[in-house]
């Protein structure tokens, strides 16, 4: 019983991190640069929510769109001023996209910080606990499970499926490749930035109900969606998604046995045995099996 | 990653070379050397004599100056940029301030003591980490900063979360002192460092790790011991806070904004260069000193844009912006005063056999992923051969290459090099036992001049009168010594497929691998080239192995041809047979009907 429990609650978690990681995903495929202040992003975005409900009573869920639609465009505007001049390929365009994005983040959290202050708040919605035989199911982390996987399924069709997402993964696969088709490449890594800023701040709204967020928690999301990104092979989603439910699950396990400092590491653990033990990723891993 | 292109394109003034370090008046320099120390010296004493506040500002900016050239060693110079070196800063602060608690060593030897056991750490991490590769190394490092933060907030001897109270004995001139000192060690370092061979190597690896290794580069021993050297001064000045302080804790030791910092004080200054971490962090602490009092809350946000900006409008820095004028250039590695005028040549082999095998492929399969790029190919190569590799696009012409010098690892198959199994050998290996290659698109390193791209490969790990000596002869031979002090961008691409070649011989090959080094070349430029080729024989040079298309050029050089098709040899003999072969021309032209 308690290893199901464990198993539930670590493939919740994992349904939310599947959203967190997806957006980092997005834009490193499509742009080539690891998005530094995706954590910035979701706390600043879990923040806000959580500044909005308490003050209007309000669902947080209905903020989730409002969110989003906001997010599309101040990432849109981020990207064309901050990274576009940079725009290119190769080790140099990298890393200063690297620190541009790192510079970016310090400003994110910094007016975090000065806005919301720096206790860690969680929202108290949704806080129902269920009772299944023995098992505790908390409704908030099914909410974020639940949704944080759909919305990021949802995405996934429509990359895959429409004509518009399309071009955006031809972009992702074959930069070269979606020139001669035609594409703007530019365009494309405007909307990646856009889309990827946006899925950030709907996960930072879905983990505020989960986990207490404070403006400095910013870089540990950042390397927990990269931990996911990097152990699910970059730019491969269907590895990203395995990792996310192998990091939730192990997280959760840790949790329960370590506590909260021991849960903590476990991202960076495994990353940093996992670059070194299996590079190419689980995705890769699995499919060459 | 490079910000200093502009450095170079100009005419340098090379004034420090191991030629001119002979013969130069010797007064002057003493009389600079006097001169300098007398300027540090007074600067160094006046914080001393006034306020306290001056003195821990003093000691703040020479800290951070230790810490910053640090950082540049390497993320500037190598290329990996670490968000973390403030794990060595935690591990000399809590190594120091344990050694002080529970033994009864003095914090002056405990601080040393403390630098060699980072040095240490480093040199494991150093092994794991920078198997990394740019972004994932970055982001390695972080993580690695939290681990050690959780760590250390769990571990009840290293004081748990609460951290440790050292014994307070604050003696600030004596922690002056000592951050003076990180801070000459750690400029003397980076000074040493960027005109050392291992510099020359380290900016091989930032500019193009593969094709340093393909120069006789050891990249993973130019990585490592680099990232060490970038661990001491950091310790170091752990150590030194830690006992300033008297009081540390996990958040402060591995506190991330350091890094912060580090990235900005040194982007500010000029990253990868001699005078960019101290200028930047001069500067910027100078003033943020004075604008804190102000915008207290503001400092990381400040930070933060700080670095956009500097990305976004001058990348180079203060340096990159002095270099505009002509201010604080960059002296090219070893660079003679001019080209040298006797041209000394390779000393000629030890006569051999004439006809014993070179390079020998048996059975030789690469599979990438179910695609088969060779198939079971065996071919010999024997002493004063030239042999021609033919084949349309993906026939595996530069996966053969490839897997001869070990940057694909064979699925199948055997390749021996004069009769010994190259197998277990890395890229760098293979090139200093003497198998050269060049590049189907040339991969030059964008940062360095011509001589320092020819320098590179000349070393074979460490600097010599000999590799001199070499660096000038091949770029003589190839007809580069005229642009010998030009950046790459200013070549054309004839004269970059030239460098490739002058690389290449300057490895003092055996054995040497071409892969189309003519494309892209005037015929005068073709003809200069055979004619090089032509005289590779006295040069010391056994065996040539070529891939080209313009057939043309190389029909009445080739003593054989091997002609490839999907992975396969599908023909081999003398030029003219192999020419006229039907399967060839099908195998080029199509289905004949």
């Amino acid at each position: 019983m308690l290893v199901l429990q464990i198993l539930i609650n670590g493939l919740l978690l994992g349904g939310m991190y599947i959203l967190l990681a997806q957006g980092l995903n997005l834009v490193f495929g499509v742009m080539g640069v690891v998005n530094l202040a995706h954590g910035a992003i979701i706390t600043v975005a879990g923040l806000f929510t959580f500044w909005f409900a308490t003050h209007t009573q309000l669902n947080p869920l209905v903020l989730l769109p409002v969110v989003f639609v906001a997010m599309l465009a101040i990432g849109a505007l981020l990207q064309r001023s901050l990274l576009e001049p940079l725009a290119g390929v190769g080790r140099k365009s990298e890393l200063l996209s690297l620190m541009i994005t790192f510079g970016l983040s310090y400003v994110l959290v910094e007016i975090g910080l000065d806005v919301f202050g720096s206790q860690y708040v969680s929202l108290p919605n949704l806080q129902t606990t269920w009772s299944l035989g023995g098992l505790t199911i908390n409704e908030a982390l099914v909410a974020a499970g639940v949704l944080g996987a759909a919305i990021s399924g949802a995405l996934q069709i429509w990359l895959q499926h429409t004509d518009s997402g399309k071009c955006l993964l031809a972009t992702s696969q074959n930069r070269i490749g979606a020139v001669a088709c035609g594409i703007d490449v530019s365009r494309m890594r405007c909307i990646a930035f856009a889309i990827g800023s946006s899925l950030a701040a709907a996960a930072g709204v879905l983990i505020i109900m989960v986990i207490p967020l404070a403006a400095q928690t910013a870089d540990s999301l950042t390397i927990l969606a990269f931990v996911v990104v990097a152990l699910g092979g970059l730019g491969d989603y269907r590895g990203a998604v395995l990792a996310a439910f192998v990091l939730g699950i192990a997280q959760s396990a840790v949790g329960y046995y370590g506590g909260g400092d021991a849960e903590s590491v476990v991202p960076y653990l495994l990353f940093i045995l996992f670059m070194i033990l299996r590079p190419q990723g689980l995705g890769r891993a699995a499919q060459a099996q | 990653m490079s910000f200093e292109r502009d450095t170079l394109g100009r005419q340098p003034r090379n004034r420090l070379t191991p030629a001119a370090a002979a013969f130069p008046s010797r007064g002057l320099q003493a009389y600079r050397a006097v001169a300098g120390l007398t300027i540090l010296a007074v600067l160094a004493a006046a914080p001393l004599l006034s306020s306290g506040y001056i003195l821990q500002l003093a000691t703040d900016i020479l800290t951070f100056v230790a810490l910053a050239y640090s950082w540049n060693l390497i993320s500037g110079f190598t290329g990996y940029v670490s968000f973390g070196q403030v794990t060595f800063f935690g591990m000399g602060a809590y190594a120091t301030a344990v050694m002080v608690l529970h033994t009864p060593i003095p914090w002056y030897l405990a601080i040393p003591i403390a630098v060699l056991l980072a040095a240490m750490a480093a040199l494991l991490l150093g092994a794991v980490m920078l198997r990394l590769r740019g972004i994932m190394f970055a982001l390695g490092m972080l993580g690695l900063a939290r681990i050690l933060a959780v760590v250390a907030a769990n571990w009840s001897f290293a004081g748990g979360a609460v951290g440790l109270t050292l014994p307070a004995q604050l003696t600030p001139n004596a922690v002056y002192a000592g951050a003076w000192a990180a801070a000459l060690i750690a400029f003397g370092l980076n000074a040493f460092y960027m005109r050392s061979g291992l510099g020359l190597s380290a900016m091989g690896v930032r500019d193009d790790e593969g094709a340093a290794q393909a120069l006789g580069v050891a990249t993973g021993r130019v990585k490592i011991l680099t990232f060490v050297l970038s661990a001491l001064a950091p310790a170091a000045v752990g150590g030194l806070v830690a006992w300033n302080r008297s009081f540390i804790d996990p958040t402060s030791a591995f506190d991330p904004n350091m890094d912060l910092q580090l990235v900005v004080f040194t982007l500010f200054g000029g990253i990868g260069t001699l005078w960019g971490p101290l200028l930047g962090t001069l500067v910027l602490m100078l003033v943020g000193e004075q604008l804190w009092a102000y915008v207290p809350e503001l400092q990381l946000a400040l930070y933060g844009g700080l670095v956009i900006v500097v990305v976004l409008a001058f990348p180079g820095g203060m340096v990159g912006l002095a270099n505009r004028f002509g201010w604080l250039l960059r002296r090219p590695i070893f660079a003679p005063r001019s080209f040298p005028a006797a041209i000394v040549p390779p000393p000629a082999p030890p006569s051999r056999p004439p006809d014993d095998t070179i390079l020998e492929v048996r059975d030789l399969s690469v599979h990438f992923r179910g695609i088969v790029a060779l198939d079971a190919l065996s071919f010999d190569v024997r002493r004063g051969e030239s042999v021609s590799i033919l084949g349309a696009n993906g026939a595996g012409k530069t996966t053969l290459f490839n897997a001869v010098t070990g940057f694909v690892v064979p699925s199948e198959g055997s390749i021996l090099y004069q009769d010994r199994p190259v197998g277990g050998l890395a890229p760098f290996q293979r090139a200093r036992q003497g198998i050269a290659r060049t590049f189907q698109i040339p991969r030059l390193m964008e940062s360095m001049t011509v001589w320092e791209n020819v320098l590179l490969a000349a070393q074979h790990g460490r600097l010599s009168r000999r590799a001199l000596e070499q660096t000038a002869w091949a770029l003589h031979i190839t007809g580069l010594a005229p642009m010998w002090l030009e950046s790459i961008a200013r070549l054309t691409p004839g004269q970059q497929r030239r460098l490739e070649l002058a690389r290449a011989l300057a490895l003092a090959p055996t054995l040497v691998l071409l892969d189309e080094v003519m494309a892209g070349m005037t015929r005068d430029e073709q003809e200069e080239i055979r004619g090089v080729l032509r005289r590779l024989p006295e040069f010391g040079v056994a065996a040539v192995a070529g891939i080209e298309h313009v057939i043309s050029a190389i029909a009445d050089i080739s003593d054989r041809m091997i002609v490839l098709d999907h992975g396969k040899k599908i023909a081999e003999g003398a030029p003219a047979a192999v020419l006229r072969d039907p399967v060839v021309i099908q195998s080029y032209l199509g289905e004949v009907r």
